[in-house]
């Protein structure tokens, strides 16, 4: 039986950390679809209608202009149709607040993003577990 | 509150405000390109696959290194400004025990002996324990670190007063140079070049902080046959 692979969401407006993750999929040989918003407004619209079937999975930043990415989790998760996608929350910041603010609104995980290339490869694979569990 | 005390207060709080979205755009937005610059050097490095020059290979790691040590940099100046604001709370510690688990924390203690020496009425202290581990670890790593010799003993020493504990942290390690031993608890500042041991040097410079805010005070004196002894003062209120 062919495994089918979920949609995955990535919101980030950094084009080096879209390609870090990019690379990170690569590396770990992660074959899911991979869709790319550049800020929550965006992101929104893409799932509105744009992706076929709905990602399971979004990888969101914190930081980022127009809707940040808390704004765009409290938008999600109000949202009958959209606040059941498991959401990680994939940043630099590392302020308690932020944290706190993510995990009220239920979030699966929160990556800090490390400096270095291969401590995110690794944290992709670990992560790339779990997604496995929601292709079941 | 009079007109002009009424404006300072103002002032006190526009500033408090200012200095804490400089330490968020630190912490954020200066991060961002630097982790840019590592990821892409690791990229190009791996690109080049093995076909790039060693000098080049070397100029990649050196980068590399270089970048690391921003971020600690970057890192320990937030944890500097951050020293009477975060990791505030009260809790109870038992000293031998925040004393062990500081070793157990300890890179390269491979060759290090500890020896203690306890005169204690009262283990556990209610204190802001986080505060309190840190400093304890920053001195017992330096007393691992920066030694200069094979086999190397770290003596910790912990006198209760009636209102304060004495810590003294002894090493048989290089000690401090006497022209140096002024500017051993400014940030940044290491003895040696940071490419021969390598450190923020932040580690002294925020412990020194810490003890200031609790009340304590902190020494460095030249151990008798070289080493260095670092004492604090650590109140129990």
């Amino acid at each position: 039986m062919t495994q089918r692979l979920v949609n995955i969401l990535l919101v980030e407006d950094d084009e080096v950390d879209v390609m870090n993750v990019k690379r990170a999929f690569s590396k770990n040989n992660i074959k899911n679809p991979l869709y790319v918003a550049g800020n929550g407004v965006e992101a929104l619209e893409m799932l509105d209608d744009k992706i076929i079937p709905l990602p399971k999975i979004i990888i969101l930043d914190i930081n980022m202009p127009k809707m940040n990415g808390i704004e765009f989790l409290k938008v999600l998760r109000e949202n009958e149709r959209l606040k059941n996608i498991s959401v990680f929350v994939m940043t630099t910041s590392n302020e308690d607040s932020d944290k706190i603010k993510a995990y009220n609104l239920n979030v699966a995980g929160y990556i800090l993003k490390p400096l270095s290339f291969e401590k995110f490869v690794v944290s992709v694979s670990t992560l790339n577990n779990f997604w496995q569990l929601c292709e079941m | 509150m009079t007109e002009s005390e009424k404006k300072c207060q103002e002032e006190l709080v526009a500033l408090k405000k200012e200095f804490e979205e400089f330490v968020y755009i630190v912490s954020h937005d200066i991060k961002t390109p630097m982790r840019a610059i590592s990821n892409i050097t690791t990229w190009i490095e791996e690109d080049l696959g093995g076909n790039a020059d060693k000098e080049v290979l070397d100029n990649f790691r050196l980068l590399k290194i270089r970048v690391e040590r921003l971020e600690n940099m970057m890192n320990a100046l937030l944890e500097l400004s951050r020293v009477s604001r975060s990791e505030m709370e009260l809790y109870e510690v038992n000293i031998p025990k925040l004393v062990n688990d500081c070793i157990e924390m300890l890179d390269n203690k491979s060759n290090a002996e500890f020896h203690f020496t306890y005169h204690l009425k009262k283990e556990n202290i209610v204190t802001l324990g986080k505060k309190l581990q840190k400093v304890l670890f920053s001195l017992l790593d330096n007393a691992v670190r920066f030694h200069d010799k094979e086999k190397k003993n770290v003596f910790v020493e912990v006198n209760e007063n009636e209102t304060d504990y004495e810590i003294k942290i002894t090493d048989d390690g290089p000690g401090i140079p006497e022209g140096v031993k002024d500017k051993i608890f400014s940030i940044f500042y290491t003895v040696n070049s940071k490419d021969v041991v390598d450190s923020t040097g932040a580690g002294l410079a925020i412990s020194s902080k810490i003890i200031k805010m609790v009340g304590g005070a902190f020494q460095y004196t030249p151990a008798v046959n070289s080493g260095s002894i670092f004492t604090f003062n650590w109140p129990k209120q």
